[in-house]
């Protein structure tokens, strides 16, 4: 089956599931307007001592922050779903019935799950997206949105390679729900531009937990920062992370079934 | 080739580490890890032809799951062959993969929170499923297993029989041709037990499907399987008919009789195994059985006696415990 109708079936599920929780709307509005805040005030702050960080302007980190917020959303709304439901059905047997469905398990995995609750925060980070573009008084060109949209998307994908092999670990060393703590804080730091920070930090947000792309390179495309080096760099970093997610899981597919009982 | 299932000589062995108790020991096992090699199958051969029903018999860890997972294709043989349809299960092709089935009594599926319905339709989309064929199909199985008034309930508000049998038809939606079903009883009161089991019963018989399935309730064998395969530590020890099975290895038989004096004295005859409301339940060697039943009938004023073969259950029990002392 065709993972992409595959994942449309799922999301209808997920989002029928959601619907019966009105709640949640609220508790994660609440939860997103704190984040915003919080945020807010934090930029407030360093532009009390200086003008410009690392070269940012005031509405440019703006946009980083948008971009910060979206991806979030993204994250908690798609990606960190399904790879908790992979960690649990790994511990309790349960990924069996994913593994005798005549669908590719990777795709299977990785779409069965799906927060609607969560896009409040892709919907905010949009917002604070537009208002950063007003302020910065230039407007975007066409090919800056193809760019941010481009980057964006290859962001989120090499989140989700990260999250899938990290994820996969479970496979041999059943517990691993800590992973996820330690992805939420290098997560965080993504809300500023990873210019700001050490060369030993910014390396591993770039390769490691791929932060730098996920946020910062978006970011850049808006701000006209972006050189085609950096984007056909993302675009190869992109691929070899899908490939390299592949292996991992083939390999943590293979343990499973070589040694479980 | 006509088997459905055809396995050869199969075997499964796991590594697991092994340590003694205590902190000391499991530091030690850190650095230095010693592994032990469990037999979970071990060497195995039998075929299954098309339509059978047959049941796999054996105490806990005897590697009746092991089985069904190599079969399923979620567990690789360390050895041996398996075939199933012609396919080989480990390579878990779709095409496999859409004509079979595995139920778990003891793990579900469905999505807890909403009505087994929406479940339904997600199995629809995974399997392919054409739409008529779907409804049809899924219509047919919720008034088989009168599941009406439930289909539109959030699967959590269901009882543990009502959700077992949503998982079965969730399971069966797309008609595979072989079903490889783990204790799909376990749990569950006689009743729903026994809907369960006519369900399957039915849908081999109309589907002509073939079923392979383990329980530790005899009455699911009983009523559904004419040939068992009784495993024990990995091994087969027994496969045929059920009757065989009694036969071969029960060593006794059950005298159950009613007596005009209930009070009698009648351990010499045999074992008293119960004795409620008049009636006495005796349990004598098969060799003396008819010997018995004379020198009762002449010594005693018996109103009614029947012969018996003993209870299924009490057969299996000894059967394992017989290869356990072997």
């Amino acid at each position: 089956m065709n993972p992409f109708k595959l994942a449309w079936n799922y999301f209808r599920i997920g989002m029928m599931n959601e619907l019966q929780y009105r709640v949640n709307f609220f508790i994660q509005l609440l939860q997103t307007g704190v984040a915003l805040a919080t945020g807010l005030i934090g930029l407030a702050l360093v532009f009390d001592q200086v003008d410009n960080l690392a070269g940012w302007t005031r509405p440019e980190l703006l946009a980083v922050m948008g971009v910060h917020i979206l991806m979030g959303g993204v994250i908690r709304s798609a990606i960190q779903p399904n790879m908790e439901r992979l960690m649990n059905d790994v511990l309790n047997g349960t990924l069996d019935f994913a593994l005798t469905k005549p669908a590719d398990a990777q795709a299977l995995v990785s779409v069965r799950e799906f927060r609607f609750w969560q896009l409040t925060d892709v919907l905010v980070g949009l917002v604070v997206i537009g208002v950063a573009v007003t302020q910065l008084q230039r407007g975007m060109e066409a090919m800056q949105v193809v760019a941010f949209i481009a980057a964006l998307m290859m962001g989120a994908i090499m989140l989700y390679c990260v999250w899938l092999m990290v994820t996969s670990i479970a496979f041999w060393v059943i517990r691993v729900s800590e992973i996820v703590n330690l992805f939420e804080g290098l997560y965080a730091a993504g809300r500023w531009p990873v210019g700001v920070y050490p060369d030993w930090l910014r390396t591993g947000l770039t390769f490691l937990v791929p932060v730098a792309f996920a946020v910062t390179v978006p970011a850049e495309a808006m701000t006209n920062r972006l050189t085609s080096e950096t984007m056909l760099f993302a675009l190869g970093l992109t691929l070899l992370f899908l490939v390299l997610a592949r292996v991992v899981w083939l390999f943590g597919l293979k343990s499973y079934s070589g040694a479980s009982a | 080739m006509s088997s459905v299932v055809s396995i050869s000589q199969l075997a499964k062995y796991y590594q697991v580490p092994e340590r003694e108790g205590g902190l000391k020991a499991s530091i030690v096992s850190l650095f230095n890890r010693k592994y032990k090699n469990v037999k979970a199958v071990d060497g195995i051969t039998f075929n299954v032809e098309a339509g059978e029903v047959v049941g796999f018999l054996g105490p806990n860890g005897a590697g009746k799951t092991t089985t069904l997972k190599m079969l399923s294709g979620l567990l690789h043989p360390t050895s041996g062959n398996v075939s199933v349809l012609g396919y080989e299960p480990r390579h878990r092709s779709h095409d496999y993969l859409r004509q079979i089935t595995l139920v778990m009594g003891n793990r579900n599926q469905l999505t807890w929170d909403l009505p087994a319905l929406d479940s339904f339709d997600l199995q629809r989309a995974v399997y392919g499923i054409p739409v008529d064929q779907f409804k049809r199909t899924r219509d047919e199985f919720i008034e088989l297993l009168e599941l009406k008034d439930l289909v539109n309930k959030p699967v959590r508000n269901l009882s543990l029989g009502e959700r077992m049998k949503m998982e079965i038809v969730a399971a069966l939606l797309h008609q595979p041709k072989v079903l490889f079903l783990d204790e799909p009883t376990i749990g569950l009161d006689v009743t729903m037990q026994r809907r369960i089991r006519s369900f399957i019963a039915e849908y081999n018989k109309r589907y002509n499907a073939t079923v392979l399935l383990t329980s530790h309730y005899m009455a699911d064998v009983e009523a559904l399987c004419k040939r068992v395969i009784v495993i024990h530590h990995g091994r087969i020890l027994f496969d045929g008919d059920l009757s065989k099975l009694v036969n071969q290895f029960s060593s006794y038989k059950t005298l159950s009789l009613s007596l005009h004096d209930p009070n009698v004295e009648l351990s010499n005859y045999g074992e008293v195994v119960s004795k409620e409301d008049g009636r006495v339940t005796l349990r004598v060697p098969k060799a003396q059985t008819s010997q018995v039943t004379a020198r009762l009938l002449s010594d005693l004023q018996v109103d009614d006696l029947t012969v018996e073969d003993a209870p299924v259950d009490d057969v299996i029990d000894q059967v394992f415990s017989q290869k356990e002392d072997a």
